[in-house]
């Protein structure tokens, strides 16, 4: 063991080293206001959305890989935002991100990734496909005015 | 909504004359009032949900709002009703690993002083009015999330003599969590779409209109 590593500098050097890689003090600091966290990694890439995916394996397993949202997003991201290509890796399910898989399956029925659209007017609305039980009452207007 | 547009002509006959006699109406018109317009995922979110506004006293009382609805959804006390199974999964988001204190989500013993209600588990007939008075004693501006597959409707005891088939039937629910039991992430996942919904009410901006 090195004599920085015995005295714990290391750690020091690990501290700038991250605020150096986030863009300085003011830049680490909006991400903190963000994310409540700052980490340094290697960026693995990027999907279509603009999110970052990071990895650095000095980190614990489960936490050592991650998603950065898109500045777009601002404060309103979440994790639905995350595509389905994305997921898999993220979620350790595999250790190929989708541009280095070539085994990954590619139809054209496959629709466009969407988020959770909960809550506006995109979103799932369940329906019936079968005649309706009830006849609903809709009252006559007394005139057409 | 508009997954009923775009099935459009390939949509069932029975389907569209139920949409032309009218029956969805109600909740089209609902829909358009209360929900925000499907967001564009390449377009850059502003915070506040309220942008459209129309002259100086409308933003004065948007922005208002974006303060009221800042101090609600950053300090939800959920008051605990664990019932079942699913209030061990409850325990977990409260435990460090989910920590839910840090989205000043703190468990409150009490009705009085609790904002958001956490219904987990399965509600039973013997349960419920305890359930609603419970719900009757907390503060106004109080939400309810109903936490896993028995609360959500019954679940497993759907047929059950003695269950509630679903505490909606009770209390109004704002977030349905699903699963049985739904994990930890699934529920936080709930309280973190409570927090949008809170961040477009319109409290302020309603009384302006009156």
């Amino acid at each position: 063991m090195s004599l920085g590593k015995y005295l714990a500098l290391d750690k020091l050097s690990n501290f700038f080293n991250i605020i150096k890689q986030n863009g300085g003090i003011r830049a680490s600091l909006y991400k903190m206001y963000r994310q409540d966290e700052l980490k340094d990694g290697v960026l693995v890439g990027e999907d279509k959305f603009g999110n970052k995916y990071y990895e650095n394996p000095r980190y614990f397993y489960g936490s050592n890989r991650w998603v950065e949202y898109s500045d777009k997003y601002n404060m309103d991201y979440d994790g639905s935002q995350v595509p389905a290509e994305w997921f898999g890796w993220l979620h350790y399910k595999t250790d190929l991100p989708p541009h280095m898989d070539p085994s990954r399956p590619k139809y054209k029925w496959m629709i466009e990734f969407t988020e959770n659209m909960s809550g506006t007017t995109g979103q799932y609305t369940p329906y019936s496909t079968t005649r309706p039980k009830v006849e609903p009452w809709i009252p006559k207007r007394k005139s057409n005015a | 909504m508009q997954a009923i547009k775009a099935l459009g002509a390939k949509a069932p006959s029975t389907v569209l004359n139920v949409l032309k006699k009218g029956a969805f109406a109600p909740v089209v018109g609902q829909l358009r009032q209360t929900h925000l317009p499907a967001p564009n995922p390449n377009e850059r979110r502003p915070y506040s949900p309220f942008q459209d506004t129309n002259n100086m006293a409308e933003y004065a009382v948007a922005r208002l709002d974006d303060l009221l609805n800042w101090g609600r959804k950053n300090s939800m006390w959920p008051m605990t009703f664990g019932l079942a199974c699913c209030a061990v999964e409850m325990m977990h988001i409260a435990a460090p690993r989910y920590d839910m204190d840090r989205f000043g989500v703190v468990f409150r013993a009490s009705p009085r002083q609790s904002d958001v209600m956490i219904v987990a588990g399965t509600l039973t007939n013997k349960m419920a009015p305890a359930l609603r008075k419970v719900y009757d004693q907390m503060p106004d501006p109080r939400w309810v999330i109903s936490m896993g597959s028995c609360a959500n409707g019954g679940g497993y005891y759907h047929y059950s003599y003695s269950v509630v088939r679903g505490c909606d039937r009770i209390v109004p629910v704002d977030i349905y969590v699903p699963g049985c039991p739904p994990s930890a992430e699934a529920l936080m996942y709930g309280i973190l779409q409570l927090q949008k919904k809170v961040k477009r009410m319109k409290t302020v901006q309603i009384w302006y209109r009156k």
